[in-house]
């Protein structure tokens, strides 16, 4: 832990954030939850990815999510409050969940101590983007600002093998995203500005993923960029190697996607995520 | 009506004539329909010209003027709106030439007339972005020649001239198949061509007998293409349509006055006689207005919020905010699977009708006028609808891209294409390469025996289109598909969707798939119910 530094780093597990980063910057992660039946798992810590889809395969019905509970950040906050300052502590977009805000009831408990509670306004691998911006700061000022410069700028841009999940979840209106429930449609989902939104429509995988590449390019520059997947490594692996022989000198990450997000976009999702300049 | 020898052509003359000619296409229209070169069973070249000289003479059947400028006048208007089909927008522009030349003249000399009738082949070549020898833009232009050698001599008459014409149209029909090859192959004379010699002939026999023949208006009209509408709660007023039959009539006067009751207003005609078209939510005020200028003849009132709701309650709209780009979308469609499938990727109206029903320029500027968009890109879906609805542009205040679909699948791949944030000409750009990518396999049965594309075909048999070209024939649908597929090379494609028609079986079906899937492992198969008529099996590969 960087000792020079005197506030903390608190996020969730939605933000997928890289073992290595959580060991270097000795970032929290609050797990959210994965409920199969009557069964209840922690996302990335009684579950891993890979455990998740082989028991969504063979699942009679869909699990359900959940966020962590206003109780659980509390707890987080008051351990950390001992040798801490402060803390920042970043979530996934309070459009899709409710654990920005149980973050924030969650502060309200642990007296005397600062927490800046952060909606990122998106999901994965940009928030894990900005808790390394946050850890990189010197003050919790600075990190704070530095962070919710970047929210209006992050991108999550999604192609989903089917759409069942995420209508099963209720983060999609089929009609309001003219998608129409006949055609097997391969929509590309931008999540951005708060909405989920479809930027194009089209009927094939392969062509979905150059659609995905072209509209990446009309975006560019970025600051951070990652490629994230749900069980289509070898997908990720060739639009990342593309992407760096574009970018030369970009680190482009390749990540998995955990459990919570996993039960909305099913498996073989495949995204590029990043954070704009 | 007393028998005369005309010296000129004059507004009651040319009425007479024009309704002969309703008259005696519809006695042959079905001969027409089936110089189809396709041996597919939707020829429908003589019934498109049927309904669109219907429209032409719909108004002039309540006029009484004496020019024959006036009478033209109306006949290239109703064309106009009534066009279905390529052959029938061609007429209606026959109909626009013929009216130009006459502008302003209450009678034709022989001579007059001739001029006119080379001058409408003009304009229909003019119509027409790549003119093709050996259709009815061949057989319309050496009809105006024949028509002028004839007014050439110096006891040249209208009956003379008009015959001169005729025979030019006859002789010229009888060479369209060594003008194309389609045509030899099919052992078929070109069907528009021969339709508009039935026209002639019609009027050839009128001024020579110069009696008017009795015209059944009523007989055999085939059911008007229906257009439903995805319309939002809320008022859409009344379609409202009549004649002011006045004197000095002021045409700009009748439109300012009505524009200020309605939109999608249309006044056309002459200081005698005028047509009026508008949408309004108080037809009284708009009749009591009209009425100040003349008497109102055929009052037609539609309650098009009564309609539209009807459909609106049926189809549950799940209440979709209007769009951010302002752009609708306006599709051709027949088959009640395909309809869901539009309907499901957005589009706000649907003018039913394609393959076996063209629908008339008219039936797409309504709906066009309908959707609560200013500007609204239309997909005619059809090789056979794409002219009529080129006309629609320029017929109202609404921006229209017209992208030129020629089947189902490529209007499919269009409209998935559309992005409800995109600008209207951005999107029209987006489409139209969309559409162009799309493979388009067609399955249906011959009607009769014939030779096409080197192909011979026996009545009966399954047969193959790719992209509207007779390909393959054969026992049964899965043969042809996998000809089809073998012959568009399936290592290019990813994915086939079948839209299943009215028409095929279960176990077609489950055939039809099964062969695809084994000799074709590396395409993904999609199965939808088109609903479609005629047509067993449509395939879009992509």
């Amino acid at each position: 832990m960087n000792s020079k530094r005197r506030f903390a780093v608190v996020t969730d597990s939605t933000a997928d954030l890289p073992d290595e980063w959580r060991a270097r910057y000795g970032i929290e992660v609050v797990p959210l939850k994965v409920i199969f039946g009557n069964e209840t798992f922690r996302d990335r810590v009684d579950m891993t990815d890979d455990e998740f889809f082989r028991r969504l395969a063979g699942a009679t019905k869909l699990p359900t999510t959940s966020a962590p509970s206003p109780g659980e950040f509390a707890e987080v906050y008051r351990r950390l409050a001992e040798d801490h300052d402060g803390c920042i502590s970043i979530h996934l977009g309070a459009q899709l969940s409710a654990t920005a805000e149980a973050a924030r009831i969650g502060a309200q408990a642990v007296e005397g101590f600062r927490v800046e509670v952060v909606d990122s306004q998106t999901v994965t691998m940009p928030i894990a983007f900005l808790c390394r911006v946050a850890a990189e700061c010197e003050t919790l000022e600075a990190a704070t600002a530095a962070v919710e410069a970047r929210v209006p700028k992050t991108r999550v841009l999604a192609l989903l093998d089917t759409l069942r999940y995420l209508e099963m979840g209720g983060r999609l209106n089929r009609a309001q995203a003219m998608i129409g429930t006949m055609l097997d449609l391969k929509p590309l989902l931008l999540v951005a500005d708060r909405e989920i939104k479809p930027v194009e429509r089209v009927r094939t995988r392969s062509r979905a993923i150059s659609r995905m590449v072209d509209y990446f390019r009309g975006e560019l520059p970025v600051e951070h960029v990652a490629v994230m997947h749900a069980q289509a490594p070898d997908e990720a692996e060739k639009v990342a190697a593309g992407l760096r022989a574009e970018l030369p000198g970009q680190e482009i990450l390749i990540g998995k996607i955990g459990c919570v997000l996993g039960t909305h976009t099913g498996p073989k999702a495949l995204g590029v995520v990043y954070i704009k300049k | 009506m007393a028998s005369r020898r005309p010296a000129g052509v004059d507004g009651p003359l040319f009425k007479q004539a024009l309704l002969g000619s309703l008259n005696w296409l519809a006695t042959n229209h079905e001969e027409v329909n089936r110089l189809n070169v396709f041996p597919v069973p939707d020829g429908d070249t003589g019934t498109n010209m049927l309904l669109t000289l219907q429209s032409a003479v719909e108004d002039i059947k309540e006029s009484n003027a004496a020019e024959v400028s006036k009478i033209a006048k109306l006949a290239s208007h109703g064309s106009l709106m009534g066009a279905r089909g390529n052959s029938g927008v061609i007429l209606s522009q026959i109909f626009r030439g013929f009216a130009r030349a006459v502008e302003g003249k209450s009678s034709l000399t022989p001579r007059e007339l001739a001029v006119a009738f080379e001058e409408a082949a003009n304009a229909a070549y003019r119509a027409v972005n790549k003119p093709t020898e050996g259709t009815i833009l061949t057989v319309a232009r050496e009809a105006g020649r024949s028509a002028a050698a004839a007014a050439g001599d110096d006891d040249a008459t209208v009956p003379s001239v008009i015959a001169a014409a005729a025979a030019g149209a006859r002789a010229a029909v009888l060479k369209t198949p060594s003008q194309l090859q389609i045509l030899r192959d099919a052992g078929v004379v070109d069907a528009g061509g021969f339709g508009l010699q039935i026209i002639l002939e019609g009027m050839l026999k009128t001024v020579e007998e110069a009696e008017s023949f009795h015209v059944d208006t009523t007989a055999a009209r085939p059911k008007a293409a229906q257009v439903a509408l995805d319309l939002p709660e809320g008022g859409w007023g009344y379609c409202t349509e009549f004649l002011i039959d006045g004197t000095n009539l002021d045409l700009d006067q009748i439109r300012n006055e009505i524009e200020a009751l309605g939109n999608s207003v249309l006044v056309v005609g002459e200081p005698e006689l005028v047509k009026v078209h508008v949408h309004t939510d108080d037809p009284t005020r708009v009749i009591a207005l009209a009425g100040g200028f003349g008497k109102i003849l055929k009052l037609n009132v539609g309650d098009m919020s009564t309609q539209h709701k009807r459909i609106l309650d049926s189809e549950s709209a799940a209440g979709r905010p209007p769009r951010a780009n302002g752009v609708g979308l306006v599709a051709v469609v027949a088959g009640s699977g395909l309809v869901e499938i539009f309907r499901g990727l957005g589009v706000d109206a649907i003018v039913e009708g394609g393959q076996t029903m063209n629908p008339s320029t008219q039936d797409m500027l309504t709906a066009v006028d309908s959707v609560p968009y200013d500007e609204v890109v239309l997909l005619p879906n059809n090789g056979n609808v794409i002219l009529a609805a080129s006309q629609v542009p320029s017929l109202t205040k609404k921006k229209v891209h017209v992208i030129e679909t020629h089947s189902v699948p490529q209007g499919v791949a269009a409209v998935v294409a559309f992005r409800p944030e995109r600008n209207g000409a951005d999107n029209a750009a987006a489409m139209k390469a969309e559409a162009a990518r799309i493979q388009t396999i067609e399955v249906t049965h011959a009607v009769r025996d014939t030779r096409s594309n080197g192909l011979k075909v026996k009545k009966g048999d399954v047969i193959g289109l790719i992209n509207d070209k007779l390909e393959f024939a054969g026992a049964d649908y899965a043969e042809v598909v996998n000809k089809a597929l073998g012959k568009l090379g399936p290592d290019a494609y990813e994915l086939v969707t079948v839209y299943r028609g009215q028409d095929a079986s279960d176990d077609e079906m489950a055939n039809l798939e099964s062969a695809i899937r084994s000799n074709f492992p590396g395409l993904e198969v999609e199965v939808q119910q088109g609903g479609q008529q005629h047509y067993p099996f449509i395939l879009s590969v992509e």
